[in-house]
Formats: C-alpha cells, structure tokens, sequence
C-alpha cells in the first residue's frame, strides 16, 4: 500500500479497509502536525487540532471528491482548525501577531505582547527548544495567514496551486502572502543580529 | 518569458533558489548585481525553511485517532 497514490488508497478506505484508514494517517500525521504545531506553538494542543483533522476528514471519506488533492483537503480542514483557534484565543493571537491593523514588523512588534517564560513545565520547555530557533521564532510572529502560506510552501514543499486550493485563496493572494513573509521573516532575523 | 534585461521576478528567484531557472534569465542574474543581492537574500531565508526540522505527535496516535473512526463495511454501514 505504501507506494500507491492517495487516491488508490482512498478508494481502498471507501472500501472500508481498515489498513487505508491507518495509512492515510501514516502518510499525513508528521507534516500535520508541524503544520498545526508551528501554527498553534503548544504540542498538546497541536495533537488536539490533528487528531480531530484526521478524525473529520477520515469520517467523511465518503464525501471525499477525487477529481481533488488528498493532501488539499486534509490541509484546509487543519488550517481551518488551527485558524479558528487562533481566532477564539485572540489573546494569544494578539501576543505572537501584533494589531490585526498593524502593517509593518515595526507596528506588528510595538504592538505585541510577549509570551510569559517564566514557570515553564518540562513539556513547555521541550516545546521552548524545538521551536527555539531564530527562524521558528520569527515564523511564530508571521500572523497566522502568512504562516500557513509560508509552512505549506517552503516546508511541506506544495505548490502555489496547491496552496490556493487548500486555504481557498486566490493564487495572486497566495503569492502576494508568501513574499511578504519571507520579506517579514527577513526582517526579524536582521533585527536580531543588529 | 521575460525579456533578457528585465530584472528577475520573486517567482523567478525562487525558481534559482531551487535551482530550476531557465538559462536566459540565469545569464541575467549572472550579469546584474542588483538581482544577484535580492536572490542571495532570498535563498538565505528560503533554505532555512526548508531545513526545518518535521515533528512527530507523541507514540499511539494513530491508534487514538483509529479509536473515533467509523471504518464504512462493504454494504456502506459503519463498524465502530
């Protein structure tokens, strides 16, 4: 099954074979969950927001259209996710983004709010290491649009089309977002040798 | 195609940076300072990206995720 397109295996899972279901998950667990931990910044909650990605679309195989990317779908239901929570916790937005209206990294870092560090628990502090580095740090100030863009594109290595289809933006968008981040993640990491 | 004087696009830079330009505009680059900067910069930032690291949720999770699936059976109900 391993070297099967995920249509094939999809198919197989409309068949109600179990070992499809697994290997959707097999295929898709890793770059899921970096997607929704480097959106989200917390593991548990990233695990959450996979689990029930996985969970919504594998229940609804069904309803699953092949003439689309496997990988599309299962992309915009766990952007979906992690946007909507992003949204609920506008706190939490607001501390790694800065005002919705801001404009500049400048704006974005006058108004942020920083992270507490202190108390950290042992998982928060693997969590501190693992997204430590200078450039997760500037890719966690990205708002959250940016960094979806950016992640699919240079992590996951999707196309701009691709993109477009998953978070159901225009591809002018896309581009437009991916070349601001980069400009942004620039930004950051100038301000921070200086 | 653009012209051969033209200064590269971002797509085009991110093409080189993949190291999938098209000769023509690779001579471009090869002749033009300005563009040289700008796609330098750019592939500093793009193969920091690239070299992230992937993370793994913690062990068992498939096996918690295949605990909420209804696997559909052959006659199209769910089996638990």
């Amino acid at each position: 099954m391993t070297g099967a397109s995920d249509q094939q295996v999809v198919a197989w899972a409309k068949q109600g074979h179990e070992a499809a279901f697994r290997e959707l998950v097999r295929r898709y667990e890793r770059p899921l969950f970096s997607l929704l931990y480097r959106m989200v910044r917390d593991r548990a909650l990233a695990e959450d927001l996979a689990q029930e990605t996985f969970i919504k679309v594998l229940n609804g195989i069904k309803s699953y259209r092949p003439e689309f990317k496997f990988s599309s779908w299962i992309f915009k239901i766990a952007n979906n996710a992690a946007i909507d929570h992003l949204r609920k916790k506008s706190l939490d937005t607001l501390s790694l983004d800065g005002s919705p209206s801001a404009q500049t990294p400048e704006q974005m870092r006058a108004t942020s709010l920083q992270l507490g560090d202190q108390g950290e628990s042992p998982l928060q502090q693997v969590e501190s290491r693992e997204l430590g580095t200078a450039i997760e740090r500037a890719i966690a100030r990205l708002r959250p649009e940016y960094r979806a863009c950016i992640l699919l594109r240079h992590v996951e290595g999707y196309s701009y089309e691709e993109i477009a289809d998953s978070l159901e933006l225009p591809l002018g968008t896309v581009k437009t977002y991916i070349h601001r981040a980069r400009n942004e993640l620039r930004g950051y990491l100038e301000d921070r040798r200086e | 195609m653009n012209h051969p004087e033209m200064h590269l696009t971002t797509d085009e830079i991110e093409l080189w940076a993949q190291g999938i330009l098209g000769a023509a505009r690779a001579l471009h680059l090869a002749d033009c300072s300005l563009c040289r900067e700008t796609a330098d910069r750019e592939r500093k930032i793009i193969l920091a990206l690239v070299q992230l690291p992937s993370f793994a949720p913690a062990a068992g999770f498939a096996d918690r995720v295949m605990a909420r699936v209804r696997v559909p059976t052959p006659s199209g109900d769910f089996q638990a």
